[in-house]
């Protein structure tokens, strides 16, 4: 069986039947790189490459020695479709050099990389205009506050999500890390969105963000977001 | 931002982050709950076990009771127009739940409300 999802922009396809335990594992998950690779039909290093710049969303489990991943099948379909409707196309060269994440033998580059791979999540979905693609970036508590257009603003991260589908894409966004800091278990990430558009944000705003992150069982998890848009 | 309102931003956010730490000292939540927004949130582990919500913190802050010999430190005050975030490092933290000599690391993150510069959010990482 062989299933294409949208159209030949992306060339994404999805494949079934390989060796896997499909048959029991009702969530439909994906147990490591070889089979995410295989289920997009890219190669290894294609699709961590994709992980670490484009939100595609894997999840870990945390081990002593080393952790290992998985993902779940509705959330690459998701994460694909949405890609498929605004291409990214930050450079496809497959001999790009791989993102750190296996070589990092150092402790403070393994947690830096998960944190801006959450934050990446967070990035996709703003560009995409979809929450849904964001969601796995954020605690199920998490909370946002600041100020849009001199309102003060709190409240449930739901707020963003739908904010976030009714802006639709903002193919132009180029966010920036401006900080991060990482304290044992929490973080704190500020970053500087230029060239914000859409139905909501407009045309080529500024937004600075505040982001503070948790590490819950082995992910890093976005528990508050605080904003602040620039006046144009 | 002029350099004078750099720094009435910045002695307005210290101020806020004050009255968390006499509160701290203290043991007595009622001092500290101006510094927060109504809706601020409170993350992090003490342990294994997650700690959430403010209310935890205040309840937390009450039973610990006074903890006289805190050396809290500013670590960074970094202001982006409306909002802040703040490190604060604590030392020498001791009390009913704290036990003694114990440092927690804390990061604010505050919103500048008509009423001042509110915490809209504490997390910590407790050094255990």
């Amino acid at each position: 069986m062989r299933t294409q999802l949208s159209s030949a922009a992306s060339g994404i396809f999805f494949r079934g039947g390989f060796d896997m335990p499909e048959r029991n594992t009702p969530q439909k998950t994906l147990e490591s790189w070889k089979q995410i690779a295989a289920y997009l039909d890219r190669s290894e290093r294609t699709v961590r490459r994709w992980e670490a710049s484009e939100g595609l969303p894997v999840h870990r489990r945390e081990h002593e020695k080393q952790d290992t991943v998985f993902a779940y099948r509705h959330e690459l379909e998701a994460w694909s479709r949405l890609r498929t409707k605004c291409p990214l196309d930050a450079s496809p060269d497959e001999s790009e050099i791989l993102p750190p994440t296996e070589a990092a033998a150092n402790a403070y580059l393994i947690e830096h990389d998960a944190i801006t791979r959450t934050m990446h999540r967070y990035i996709a979905g703003a560009r995409a205009g979809d929450g849904d693609l964001m969601r796995p970036a954020f605690h199920p508590s998490a909370t946002i506050s600041g100020y849009c257009q001199g309102a003060e603003y709190s409240g449930s991260v739901e707020h963003v999500f739908q904010w976030i589908s009714g802006n639709g894409p903002a193919p132009n966004i180029s966010p920036r890390f401006a900080r991060i800091e990482i304290i044992e278990s929490i973080a704190v990430v500020h970053l500087e969105v230029q060239h914000w558009s859409g139905k909501l944000a407009g045309a080529n705003a500024r937004a600075s963000d505040v982001f503070t992150l948790l590490k819950c069982d082995g992910e890093w998890k976005i528990t508050h977001k605080l904003f602040h848009w620039h006046d144009h | 931002m002029t350099k004078s309102e750099y720094l009435t931003e910045y002695d307005g956010i210290v101020k806020t982050i004050q009255l968390y730490i006499d509160g701290s000292k203290q043991g007595k939540s009622e001092l500290m709950r101006p510094a927060f927004h109504p809706d601020a949130s409170f993350f992090g582990y003490a342990g294994d076990k997650l700690a959430t919500g403010i209310p935890f913190l205040f309840d937390w802050i009450d039973k610990n009771g006074p903890a006289p010999k805190i050396e809290p430190r500013v670590v960074s005050v970094d202001i982006l127009e409306s909002i802040a975030v703040v490190r604060l490092e604590v030392a020498g933290w001791s009390g009913n739940l704290a036990g003694s000599g114990v440092r927690m690391c804390d990061l604010f993150t505050l919103l500048k409300t008509p009423g001042g510069w509110k915490i809209i959010q504490k997390a910590f990482h407790w050094h255990g």
